[in-house]
């Protein structure tokens, strides 16, 4: 029975803002904030992914604002899936639809499956799910996780995006203490594509840069098996500026180095974007003040918080093995690592 | 002062979600705070639907005080006070009507309010002025402008701008059986011990304009939409809802009602790059047959991205929302005729349509209303 796992190549990578498909599968009339950058994700990642294509979502802002009180502006089939199982609904929904073509019972075609978390659902909660998901390799399906940096849905509270020093529900400043959060943020899509070396395809983007972000979705479902992309999305109610500045928010955080965009694909690193430039020496990165400054959540840092930011990024840019994907390197004087015979097995001489 | 002739009042204060959440907790807290002082008791609570806001998406939330504890529990009895004493508009353009989430409709600004009730409006603008943009009303009423615009701020960082304290001293005016102007002024100076804090309650008192709307005054002209709410009987198993047809959009909640300022268009500046179409959030533009992008206003809420990210100066500009009586979309209009359109774009936006002709910087003023540039978090904002 020919039920394909990998892509049939009915996406093709998109040139250019001229060559963005124009039908909307994700339309007017969900109540999102003014300027919501997760909403321009979802209706960036359907416009992708074309109208056939099944979309789960696991409860967050993109769930409850949404699919307001009985109504809904998706045009594809969408579903509501719980807090922590963007993973396993999507594995479900996937093995599914293929147990169905194999028995004839729907016609054999390429159905897209995407399930989209929040950073609440999928790095805090549902990264079980998500890492159980993506050792499937047999199943296609995209788990896209769209972080605005706290439980947006709730009313801004902390999760294991919200970047440091940040201001949330959880963590106000005060007159004693000026940060109550000091971790820094959880590398999620890093973290995935170093633990799941089947996974075919897994990204970090962003919605200010849409074209990028739809190739990259485009190349996560065209390559198939379980993929993963996660997308850094400027919230206008949690992170406090002013609904207009969405798109310069989000061109900040990857000019400031602060997220770097890249794609780790069958096993190949690529960096994307601004971040290529920067990382070839055609761009200089923005200091990150440019971007604190911006926003609210950030506007009891101290100039020691924003030069501990500054150290932070820095480090990431000047000491891991891969700028905002592998944090770590090796040591100087010590090469060994990177000197291992790769030679196969039987070809190894032994010492 | 006399001894109220009711039991109780109630008090909504009507505004944007998120950027004045803080403002309307501030105003609601306060007036059980005064009439505290007086001997009377009295709770503020937020409205529940509303819960999560949104940013701009109108929201409630509610002061009632009574004058003993038995009263106040038998008003307290429901969940929403659907007949109030006193609406409190925050933001001038709310009088356009309020569409807080879906199969909700567009409701008048005066639709809660008892007959000779007050709707109190903060405003740069005259009481006609409002009132040419308020729904016909039903019954009588009155109509209160606060002089001010409208104070926008964020989650984390609130502009203490007076704005509350202004409109507390014209509450102190229409309402002095329930909330005293020397009460609310006492508590000012108690909660900030700034004398122009205290002082702005006596101008918001002092200056507040006054105006009697009888019944079938105010404007016919903006689109009915109400909706019957489907029950619980009439749903579908697994509650599944009809997903929306190709081209369609959201009938059941159509959002502009968030709008405070709206994208206007100069279609002859217009380079049809796209950014405004692919950036929009809301998916409100519709591409015309010669390539330009129009505004769909039934589904703009007004975020001004487009603004931001088109790259001709001016192209698309943001003009105050009261600006405006009609929802129609514009591109036909240029259509037909080119001039009459630019001519009409230069009124609204006080921009010139011709870009070799420089604007003056002071262009903003006129469309002051909920201007990014007065949100304390924006551009210059942080810790700058």
């Amino acid at each position: 029975m020919a039920v394909e796992t990998h892509g049939t190549g009915t996406l093709p990578q998109i040139k250019g803002v001229k060559d963005v498909p124009y039908d909307e599968l994700f339309v007017s009339g969900h109540r999102t904030c003014q300027g919501c950058e997760s909403a321009l994700v979802m209706r960036h990642m359907v416009k992708a992914s074309g109208p056939r294509t099944i979309v789960l979502g696991s409860t967050g802002c993109m769930y409850v604002a949404n699919t307001t009180y009985y109504t809904t502006p998706w045009v594809v089939p969408w579903m509501h899936t719980q807090l922590g199982a963007s993973g396993s609904a999507a594995l479900g929904t996937a093995a599914g639809l293929k147990v169905l073509m194999r028995k004839g019972k729907i016609k054999d075609e390429k159905i897209n499956v995407i399930a989209f978390c929040g950073d609440g659902g999928g790095a805090d909660m549902g990264l079980g799910a998500i890492s159980a998901t993506l050792t499937h390799k047999d199943y296609n399906c995209l788990v896209l996780l769209y972080d605005n940096e706290s439980y947006a849905n709730t009313d801004i509270q902390l999760s294991s995006q919200t970047p440091y020093g940040a201001v949330t529900t959880f963590s106000p400043s005060g007159s004693k203490k000026r940060l109550m959060h000091t971790r820094w943020k959880k590398n999620v899509p890093g973290m995935l594509a170093a633990g799941h070396p089947e996974s075919r395809y897994i990204a970090a983007g962003c919605a200010a840069y849409a074209v990028d972000l739809m190739n990259k979705i485009r190349k996560a479902l065209e390559l198939g098996g379980p993929t993963f992309v996660h997308t850094l999305d400027p919230c206008p109610k949690g992170w406090d500026y002013h609904p207009q500045y969405s798109q310069e928010l989000g061109h900040l955080a990857v000019e400031c180095g602060i997220w770097p965009l890249y794609e780790v694909m069958d096993g190949v690193c690529n960096l994307t974007g601004p971040t290529r430039q920067i990382a070839e020496g055609r761009k200089k990165r923005k200091p990150v003040y440019e971007y604190l400054k911006r926003q609210g959540r950030f506007a009891h840092f101290a100039d020691e918080d924003v030069e501990h930011f500054q150290h932070e990024v820095d480090k990431m840019w000047t000491e891991w093995l891969i700028p905002g994907v592998i944090p770590f390197t090796v040591p100087a004087k010590d090469q060994t690592i990177l000197k291992i015979d790769k030679k196969p097995l039987h070809e190894q001489k032994t010492a | 002062m006399s001894d109220p002739k009711e039991t109780s009042i109630t008090v909504e204060v009507v505004y944007r979600g998120i950027f004045q959440k803080t403002l309307a907790q501030r105003i609601c807290r306060s007036i059980v705070l005064a009439a505290r002082k007086r001997g009377h008791t009295g709770t503020a609570f937020a409205r529940y639907g509303d819960s999560p806001e949104r940013n701009g998406v109108p929201a409630k939330q509610f002061a009632v005080v009574a004058i003993n504890d038995l009263e106040l529990e038998a008003s307290m009895a429901k969940y929403e006070p659907a007949v109030v004493d006193v609406s409190i508009a925050v933001d001038d353009t709310l009088v356009k009507g309020v569409e807080s989430w879906a199969w909700y409709g567009r409701q008048p600004i005066w639709k809660p309010v008892k007959k000779d009730g007050f709707v109190l409006v903060t405003s740069d603008k005259s009481p006609d002025d409002v009132l040419a943009q308020t729904d016909t009303a039903e019954r009588p009423y009155s109509l209160v402008v606060v002089p001010g615009g409208a104070s926008f701020a964020g989650l984390w960082v609130f502009k203490d701008d007076h704005t509350d304290y202004r409109v507390l001293g014209a509450l102190a005016k229409i309402a002095p059986d329930w909330v005293r102007l020397d009460d609310v002024m006492a508590l000012i100076k108690e909660q900030t011990k700034d004398e122009s804090a205290v002082q702005s309650a006596r101008y918001g008192y002092d200056a507040a304009k006054m105006r009697q709307v009888k019944a079938g005054e105010g404007t016919s002209g903006h689109e009915k939409l109400q909706f019957t709410k489907p029950g619980w009987t009439t749903m579908r198993t697994g509650i599944v809802v009809d997903a929306r047809k190709p081209g369609e959009r959201n009938p059941q909640y159509k959002k502009y009602t968030a709008r405070t300022l709206r994208p206007v268009v100069n279609f002859d500046t217009c380079i049809k790059c796209t950014m405004c179409w692919l950036d929009c959030p809301d998916e409100c533009f519709e591409v015309t047959p010669e390539g330009h992008y129009e505004v769909v206003y039934q589904a703009c809420i007004g975020c001004g991205i487009c603004a931001q990210v088109c790259p001709v100066k001016d192209c698309i500009v943001m003009v105050d929302e009261l600006r405006f009586e009609d929802n129609e979309d514009k591109w036909q209009f240029w259509k037909k005729d080119r001039d009459g359109y630019n001519k009409w774009f230069e009124a609204k936006s006080g921009v010139s349509a011709d870009p070799k002709v420089r604007t003056p910087a002071a262009r903003q003023e006129g469309s002051g209303n909920a201007n990014p540039s007065a949100n304390p978090t924006s551009a210059s904002g942080g810790d700058d």
